[in-house]
């Protein structure tokens, strides 16, 4: 059952491939039958008896039993509880309209922030930068941005972006950069101190110390999603000798 | 039956003398005016004089009253309220689809203020509701689910399959085998087909 899945572990899927489970026609006599369960991760949906897979991507696999697809996407679909930067495109009544590239613009609430109340409202002009968090999030209703954490603290959302650079890239890589022992972010530190924000939505934003790096590190992070390690260390080794 | 007469309100139907005012008509003057556009409806109710009324179609509409159970389809959902289509007024179909609202507050009889539209409706699912108020002239219908014998009765999952109820609060999906939640009503025994 699980050897058919396994096999395909680091193969390239697409939409429609179908995993079936035999179950009777082939019992061993010498192997013992197990009870096996697989969890089916994003890209992944059981139909009946089979796992149907539903976003082209390579199959991955972590022990014990847990496969998913990673897929290269562009186009972000909220997700409640997920981090993200929004753009504030309007100010109406007490909530503000927030566009974060999904198909639907997201609504923040003045009362959101920390330490906001009604008398103290929060300074937020149209055009800023915020780092919020998904609080209501599906397809039947308008996504809902908080940036307070469940006990009231900002905990670093809130708005921000005084100076920097916000550009636009793949969810994976985004998705590469927040993993937490990640070599691309390590070679980045030894480079040049700079301030980064990343938002699962797939906008990147960062601060150096002057325009001009800046720009260099935009550019690097850019490139750094189509390159091979190696590829991506002598580039960075590029830049550091100041070659670029 | 004789061809019935047309009339538009403001028409003189007869007099107080000769007829008992019924629905869709007003008194004046010692006579009896339609206030409705429709067809005039005499009938002999047993009693000395015959009751005049004025209705729209043929048949008498049936109207959702307070108390009424009522089935509807949810088509959108708000943190706040759910918006509802009334498609049945106990076991007869509506001409029209009239509009209602279930308030978060009237969802569920217990914690009120934990309740989520999200897990309790989604847009597509049938619900069974009681009217609680006819509303004024803009809002619609108030409708509550509060009770155990009310709430969705047919939902359909994501994959599109229809889905079991487990509990009053889940239902799965046969094909998937994914749970969501809903309000589940708990349908009387004799009411479910073999």
């Amino acid at each position: 059952m699980e050897s058919c899945l396994k096999v395909k572990v680091g193969a390239v899927l697409l939409p429609g491939d179908v995993f079936t489970f035999i179950k009777t026609d082939t019992i061993s006599l010498t192997e013992s039958l197990k009870e096996e369960k697989i969890i089916c991760g994003p890209g992944l949906q059981r139909n009946g008896d089979d796992v149907v897979v539903c976003k082209s991507g390579v199959l991955r696999h972590k022990n014990p039993n847990l496969y998913w697809v990673d897929s290269q996407q562009r186009r972000y679909v909220p997700v409640k509880g997920e981090s993200v930067i929004g753009i504030v495109t309007t100010k109406s009544g007490d909530v503000f309209k927030v566009d974060v590239g999904g198909s639907e613009q997201a609504s923040l609430s003045y009362l959101a922030f920390e330490g906001a109340t009604k008398r103290n409202r929060p300074n937020v002009q149209v055009g800023d930068l915020v780092y919020a968090q998904f609080l209501i999030a599906n397809k039947d209703m308008e996504p809902e941005l908080v940036c307070i954490d469940s006990s009231g603290r900002a905990n670093g959302l809130g708005v921000f972006g005084a100076g920097g650079l916000l550009f636009k890239g793949s969810l994976g890589l985004v998705r590469r950069l927040l993993m937490p022992q990640n070599e691309i972010l390590k070679d980045l530190e030894k480079l040049y101190p700079c301030e980064l924000v990343l938002g699962m939505n797939g906008r990147l934003w960062v601060r150096a110390a002057t325009v001009q790096k800046t720009l260099i590190v935009a550019n690097l992070l850019e490139s750094s999603e189509n390159m091979s390690a190696q590829q991506r260390r002598t580039l960075f080794k590029r830049v550091a000798d100041g070659n670029l | 039956m004789s061809p019935m007469k047309l009339c538009v309100p403001g028409d003189k139907l007869c007099s107080t003398d000769d007829c008992i005012p019924g629905t869709g008509v007003y008194m004046r003057h010692g006579y009896i005016f339609s206030s409705l556009a429709g067809y005039v409806l005499k009938k002999n109710e047993g009693e000395e004089l015959p009751v005049i009324s004025v209705v729209r179609e043929t048949e008498t509409q049936l109207l959702p009253d307070v108390g009424a159970i009522v089935t509807c389809k949810v088509t959108s959902i708000n943190p706040r309220f759910a918006k509802v289509h009334i498609l049945y007024v106990g076991s007869t179909p509506l001409k029209d689809r009239f509009r209602g609202t279930i308030r978060k507050e009237d969802v569920r009889a217990t914690e009120k203020d934990k309740v989520e539209t999200y897990k309790s409706f989604r847009p597509g699912d049938i619900v069974l509701a009681k009217v609680i108020s006819l509303g004024d002239v803009q809002s619609n219908y108030l409708l509550t689910t509060a009770e155990n014998e009310l709430g969705v009765v047919v939902a359909h999952s994501e994959a599109g399959a229809q889905m079991v109820p487990i509990n009053w609060c889940e239902m799965q999906c046969p094909r998937t085998h994914t749970k969501e939640f809903r309000k589940v009503a708990r349908v009387q025994p004799e009411y479910l087909h073999a």
